[in-house]
C-alpha cells in the first residue's frame, strides 16, 4: 500500500504537475506569509478546551507549546534545565525538605496583568488540594505545603527528602503538568478543574485567535505585548510569526501531498519512506541535509527489553548471549537504512548524553568483560558502517570522530559462538541444530508495537530476524500499544521491542528510579509504576536509592549515575539499539532558520513545550 | 389483531436485539487485553519519558476513582444501562475527560449524517435506476454499457477510488481540499460553502463504489423478475414497457433494496472509517477506531449504541413499512 501510494505521488511529480501552487491565505485565510503552520499530531477531541488543569486537555496541540509556562524549561542541546517562569533554581534547605524558589519578575499575563508568585502559589495549591486536578495524587504525596513569601517568593515544604524539586515540577521530556494559570481568572471560577478556558490569558507568547470546533486545527495569535511573555522575558527576542496555526493533515500519504504542496512548515515525524518522496520538493528539509537525514536525539533508545523474572530470561548469561547473537549492523540496516546512533548504554546516545556519558565511559567499554573473561564492545562499528553504506554509494565522511557522532562509540559484537556458549551456561542445550529447555524446545515470543512507533517496531522485527537466522525459535507477536502495555505492566510477555530508556539530564534518578526492585511485582499482578521488567539487581537497587539522596547540581549525582550505567551493562535487562532516530521535516519555503545539524540551536521538538523557545530563531523568507 | 401482534413481535424483536446488543458491548471491550488507566498512564508516560513510580501509582489511583472503573461489574453495567442505555449519558470519555461522551458524538454526528446518508440516498436512487434498467432492458446497449462502468468500478478496493481521486483532484489538480478542513466558526455562508467543497471528494468516493453496487443487485433482482409469469401477461396484455417496468418490475425488485437501504442508513451511524482516515473527514468512525485502540469503554459504548438503535430502528421501520409496499405481506 505504501509503495503503491508513494509510486503514484512520484508519478504525479514526473508529470511536472505538481499542484506546488503558493496559495495566498492558510485554510482559515491568514496570510500565508505570516502564518507558520505546524503539523498537529491527531485532531483533539476536546476543542476550545484550553485549561491545563483539566485532565483531558490535548497539551500537544499547540497548546502547552505557545499558551502556557513552566518554572523550568528544557535546553535539549546542553542537557540542562533552565528556569523560565522561575528565576533561579530552588535553594533547599540541607536535607532537602524546604525549599524556596524565586519567581521572574517583569512577566505579564496576555491580559497585562502581572505574573507573580501568587499564580504559582494558586496553582500548585490547587493541584494539591484538588482531587480532580493534574498529579493531584503526585502532588498530595510529595508536599506538606506551599506556602506564599511574597510578591515574587514561594516556599514549598515536602514530606521527605526531595533533592529533584526542578526535575519534578519543571520540564524534562515533552512537558510537566505544572503549567501555571492565572490567579485572578481561576480564582474566580467555582470549580477551576471543570473550566475549559476557551479564550485563555496565559504567560505564553501566543494567544487563541480561532479554533475548529472539530478539532482540526487551532489559529494562534502572537500577542502585541510578546516581549513580556515567559519568552520575551526570559530571551529578550519574540517570535517573528504572526500567526502559528497547528493543523492535521490526516494519513501519511496525504501529509506527504501536503509537505510536497507547500501547505505545512513543520511536521512532527515521517517515516524514511515518506521522506523519499517529500525530498522531491526541493524547499523541504531534514536535520541533515544529506544521508542519514534524521535526528538521533530523541531521548528514548530503542530496543529490546527482558522479562527479567521469567527463567531463561532472568539468567544475565541469557541475555548476553541473545544480545551477541545478533549482528547489529544488520539490525541498523533493517531499521532505518543504517541511520542511527548506536545505545549501548541504559541511556540514549543523544548528543548531549554521548558527550557526557559515552565517550567518557568509551575505555570501561572496551575493557569491559562477561564472567569468561570475554570482552563484548565493538569499537569499529561505525566504521563498518561507513563501509557497508559506501558500497551501496551513500556518502559518509571519513574522519573517525565524526562517524563515532553519526553511528555511534560501538555496538555490541556478533558473535555467535559467544552466544551459544552463553545458551549453554543459561541451561539451554542445543540439539541437533534445535535449542531446548529443560529438556522440552525452547520457543518464545517477542512482542511488538504494531500501531506506533515505527523505529521501536522495525527494531523488533530485526531482531526477530537475526535470532531466527541464528537458530532460535522466536514468534514476533504484532500488539496494540494498550495491549502491550497491559501486557507488560502484568509481566506475561518474554522479551519486547520497546524504550524503558530515557534520559535527557546528567542526574539520570527520574528516568532511572523505576529499576528499584522494590517496586517489582509476580507476574500477572500489575507492575507497581516502575520495573515493569522486573529485574531483580540489589546493586542498582542500591545505587538508585542512593542517588534519590543527590541534587542534580551535585557532582555525587553524576558519579552514581555513571555507576548505574555499568550495572546496567553487566545485568543487560534492556539491549538498546539506537538513541530515537527521528525524521523531522521542516520546509523552507516561507519560513527558514530552523534547527538543524548545521544550525543546532535547538532540537526540533515541535511537540514539547520548549518550542516557545524555538520560535523567536524561525525567520520569515521573505 | 392480527396488524398488533405483527407490530408487537417486531418491537419486541427490537427491544430484544438492542439489549443483548449493548450488552455485549459492554462485556466485549472489558475482556480486551487492555485496560484505559493503563493506556492513559503509558500514554503519559510515553510523553514525558517515564514517570516516577510514586507518581505512577498516585495516577492509577486517582483515574480508577474518576473514570468510574472502582464498582463491581455488575454495579458498572447497571449504571450504563440505567444512564446510557435510558438516558444517553455514557459518562465522560476516558481519553478526553471530563468531556462528556455525548458532546463529542454530537459534534462529529451530523458531519457523518450528511456525508454517509446523502452518499447512500443518492447511491440508492441512481444504483437502482440503473440496474432496474440494466435488468429490465438488459438488451440495450445503453444498458450494457451502463453496467459495464457498474462492473468496473465495484470491485475496486475502496481506498484506492478515494486514492486516485485525492491525487488526482487534490494534489495534482488542486481543485479540491486534500484534507477536509471545514470552516466550523465562519459565518453560515462560508461554512457551507466550505463544508460543500470539503465533501465532495469524500462524497464521489463514497457514491462510485456504493452506486456500482446497488446497480449489481437491482440488475440481478430485475432480470430476474422480468422473467416472471405475471410480467409476461402483462406484455401479453398490450400495457406499456414503461408501466411494466414501474409498476411490475420495480415493485416487485426493489423490496429487498428496501431492507438493504434501512440497514445501510442504519449502519451510516458506524461512520465511513476509511474515508474520515484518507480525507480527514470529521466523523464518527475516526472516533470509534481511537476509542477501541485507546480502551475508552464509554466511547466505545456510546458510539456502538447509537450504531446499535440506529440499525435496529432502521430494520424495525423497514419491517413495519414492509406492509405498505407489498401487498403479499399486508394480506397475510
Amino acid at each position: 500500500m505504501r509503495k503503491l501510494v508513494s509510486l503514484l505521488l512520484v508519478l504525479a511529480m514526473m508529470l511536472g504537475v505538481s499542484a506546488a501552487f503558493a496559495a495566498e491565505t492558510t485554510i482559515v485565510g491568514t496570510p500565508r506569509n505570516e502564518t507558520l503552520i505546524v503539523e498537529m499530531q491527531n485532531p483533539t477531541q476536546t476543542a476550545g478546551q484550553f485549561s491545563p488543569m483539566m485532565q483531558g486537555t490535548n497539551m500537544g496541540t499547540g497548546i502547552q507549546q505557545l499558551l502556557w509556562g513552566n518554572l523550568y524549561e528544557i535546553d535539549t542541546v546542553k542537557g540542562e534545565q533552565f528556569p523560565s517562569l522561575a528565576a533561579e533554581f530552588p535553594k533547599s534547605n540541607e536535607d532537602f525538605t524546604e525549599h524556596t524558589i524565586a519567581i521572574r519578575q517583569g512577566i505579564k499575563w496576555s491580559d497585562g496583568v502581572d505574573f507573580t508568585a501568587k499564580d504559582v502559589h494558586y496553582t500548585m495549591n490547587l493541584m494539591l488540594t484538588n482531587p480532580e486536578a493534574p498529579s493531584h495524587g503526585y502532588y498530595q504525596q510529595i508536599f506538606e505545603s506551599i506556602d506564599l513569601v511574597d510578591d515574587y517568593t514561594i516556599k514549598i515544604k515536602t514530606k521527605e527528602s526531595f533533592p529533584l524539586l526542578a526535575e519534578s515540577i519543571g520540564v524534562l521530556i515533552w512537558g510537566n503538568d505544572l503549567r501555571v494559570v492565572p490567579e485572578h481568572i481561576y480564582s474566580k471560577e467555582e470549580n477551576p478543574v471543570m473550566f475549559k478556558n476557551s479564550n485563555p490569558v496565559v504567560t505564553g507568547p501566543y494567544t487563541v485567535k480561532q479554533f475548529d470546533e472539530l478539532g482540526n486545527w487551532i489559529l494562534y495569535e502572537l500577542r502585541e505585548d510578546a516581549i513580556y511573555s515567559d519568552v520575551g522575558v526570559v530571551t529578550g527576542k519574540v517570535p517573528k510569526a504572526k500567526y502559528v496555526l497547528f493543523q492535521t493533515f490526516g494519513d501519511d500519504a496525504t501529509r506527504t501531498m501536503t509537505m510536497v504542496s507547500n501547505l505545512v512548515d513543520i511536521m512532527v515525524e515521517v517515516s524514511p519512506e515518506n521522506w523519499e518522496v517529500m525530498k522531491t520538493n526541493p524547499k523541504a528539509a531534514m536535520w541533515y541535509p544529506e544521508y542519514p537525514y534524521a535526528l538521533f536525539d530523541d531521548p528514548c533508545s530503542k530496543g529490546i527489553a527482558f522479562n527479567n523474572a521469567k527463567p531463561p530470561f532472568s539468567d544475565k548469561n541469557f541475555r548476553w548471549a541473545l544480545a551477541l547473537a545478533m549482528d547489529f549492523k544488520e539490525v541498523s540496516m533493517n531499521i532505518f537504512d543504517g541511520a542511527g546512533r548506536a545505545s549501548v548504554l541504559q541511556i540514549p546516545a543523544t548528543a548531549s548524553m554521548q558527550e557526557l556519558y559515552y565517550k567518557p565511559m568509551e575505555e570501561w567499554l572496551e575493557n569491559f568483560e562477561l564472567e569468561d573473561g570475554y570482552k563484548p564492545f565493538n569499537t569499529n562499528y561505525a566504521r563498518e558502517m561507513a563501509e557497508i553504506l559506501k558500497a551501496q554509494g551513500i556518502e559518509v565522511p571519513d574522519d573517525d570522530a565524526l562517524l563515532d557522532d553519526m553511528f555511534g562509540i560501538g555496538s555490541w559484537k556478533h558473535d555467535p559462538e559467544q552466544a551459544t556458549k552463553l545458551l549453554q551456561k543459561a541451561g539451554l542445550e542445543l540439539k541437533d541444530g534445535k535449542w531446548y529447555w529443560e529438556g522440552e524446545p525452547f520457543k518464545f515470543t517477542c512482542n511488538i508495537l504494531a500501531d506506533t512507533e515505527a523505529q521501536a517496531g522495525r527494531g523488533g522485527q530485526a531482531a526477530v530476524d537475526q535470532w531466527v537466522k541464528f537458530g532460535l525459535d522466536v514468534t514476533p507477536v504484532k500488539m496494540t500499544h494498550t495491549a502491550f502495555t497491559n501486557a507488560n505492566s502484568l509481566g506475561e510477555f518474554d522479551v519486547g521491542a520497546y524504550w524503558p530508556s530515557c534520559a535527557i539530564i546528567r542526574n539520570l534518578y527520574r528516568q532511572i528510579n523505576g529499576w528499584d526492585a522494590d517496586l517489582i511485582k509476580p507476574i500477572g499482578e500489575r507492575s507497581s509504576g516502575g520495573n515493569g521488567e522486573r529485574l531483580n539487581s540489589p546493586a542498582l537497587t542500591e545505587k538508585i536509592h542512593e542517588l534519590a539522596r543527590y541534587s542534580s547540581q551535585d557532582e555525587k549525582s553524576y558519579e552514581i549515575s555513571t555507576e548505574i550505567l555499568k550495572i546496567f551493562v553487566e545485568e543487560l535487562p534492556f539491549i538498546g539499539f539506537h538513541s530515537g532516530t527521528k525524521f523531522v521535516p521542516t520546509n523552507n519555503t516561507y519560513w527558514t532558520n530552523y534547527p538543524t545539524s548545521e544550525n543546532p540551536y535547538n532540537g526540533p521538538w515541535w511537540w514539547w513545550s520548549a518550542f516557545k523557545y524555538i520560535l523567536p530563531h524561525i525567520e520569515p523568507v521573505q | 389483531m392480527k396488524a398488533w401482534k405483527y407490530i408487537g413481535l417486531r418491537l419486541l424483536t427490537w427491544a430484544l436485539v438492542i439489549w443483548i446488543g449493548v450488552t455485549f458491548v459492554f462485556f466485549i471491550p472489558r475482556a480486551f487485553p487492555s485496560d484505559p488507566v493503563e493506556t492513559m498512564i503509558s500514554r503519559m508516560a510515553s510523553m514525558s519519558g517515564s514517570m516516577e513510580a510514586t507518581q505512577v501509582e498516585a495516577l492509577r489511583r486517582q483515574l480508577r476513582v474518576q473514570f468510574g472503573l472502582e464498582g463491581s461489574l455488575w454495579e458498572q453495567y447497571t449504571t450504563y444501562l440505567r444512564d446510557g442505555l435510558f438516558g444517553f449519558n455514557f459518562g465522560p470519555s476516558l481519553m478526553n475527560y471530563p468531556t462528556p461522551v455525548g458532546e463529542i458524538i454530537g459534534r462529529f454526528l451530523p458531519y457523518t449524517l450528511f456525508l454517509s446518508v446523502t452518499a447512500v440516498i443518492i447511491a440508492w436512487t441512481l444504483g437502482n435506476i440503473i440496474g432496474l434498467l440494466a435488468g429490465f432492458r438488459k438488451n440495450k446497449r445503453s444498458s450494457k454499457i451502463l453496467e459495464g462502468i457498474a462492473i468496473t468500478i465495484y470491485p475496486i478496493p475502496y481506498f484506492i477510488v478515494a486514492l486516485v481521486l485525492q491525487i488526482v483532484f487534490g494534489f495534482i489538480l488542486g481543485w479540491f481540499p486534500m484534507t477536509a478542513n471545514i470552516l466550523t466558526t465562519a459565518d453560515r455562508g462560508a461554512f457551507i460553502a466550505s463544508l460543500l467543497r470539503n465533501s465532495i471528494l469524500p462524497a464521489i468516493s463514497l457514491l462510485l463504489v456504493g452506486t456500482g453496487w446497488w446497480i449489481i443487485s437491482m440488475k440481478s433482482l430485475a432480470s430476474s423478475v422480468a422473467e416472471e409469469d405475471f410480467v409476461q401477461y402483462a406484455r401479453y396484455r398490450g400495457l406499456s414497457e414503461r408501466r411494466i417496468g414501474a409498476s411490475y418490475v420495480l415493485r416487485n425488485s426493489i423490496l429487498s433494496q428496501v431492507t438493504a437501504l434501512a440497514l445501510s442508513l442504519g449502519g451510516v451511524f458506524n461512520g465511513s472509517l476509511i474515508t474520515e482516515i484518507i480525507f480527514n473527514y470529521p466523523g464518527v468512525g475516526k472516533l470509534v477506531q481511537q476509542a477501541i485502540l485507546s480502551s475508552d469503554y464509554n466511547m466505545i459504548l456510546g458510539t456502538i449504541t447509537i450504531s446499535i438503535i440506529a440499525i435496529s430502528t432502521a430494520t424495525l421501520i423497514a419491517d413495519l413499512i414492509y406492509p405498505f409496499i407489498d401487498p403479499r405481506i399486508r394480506y397475510s
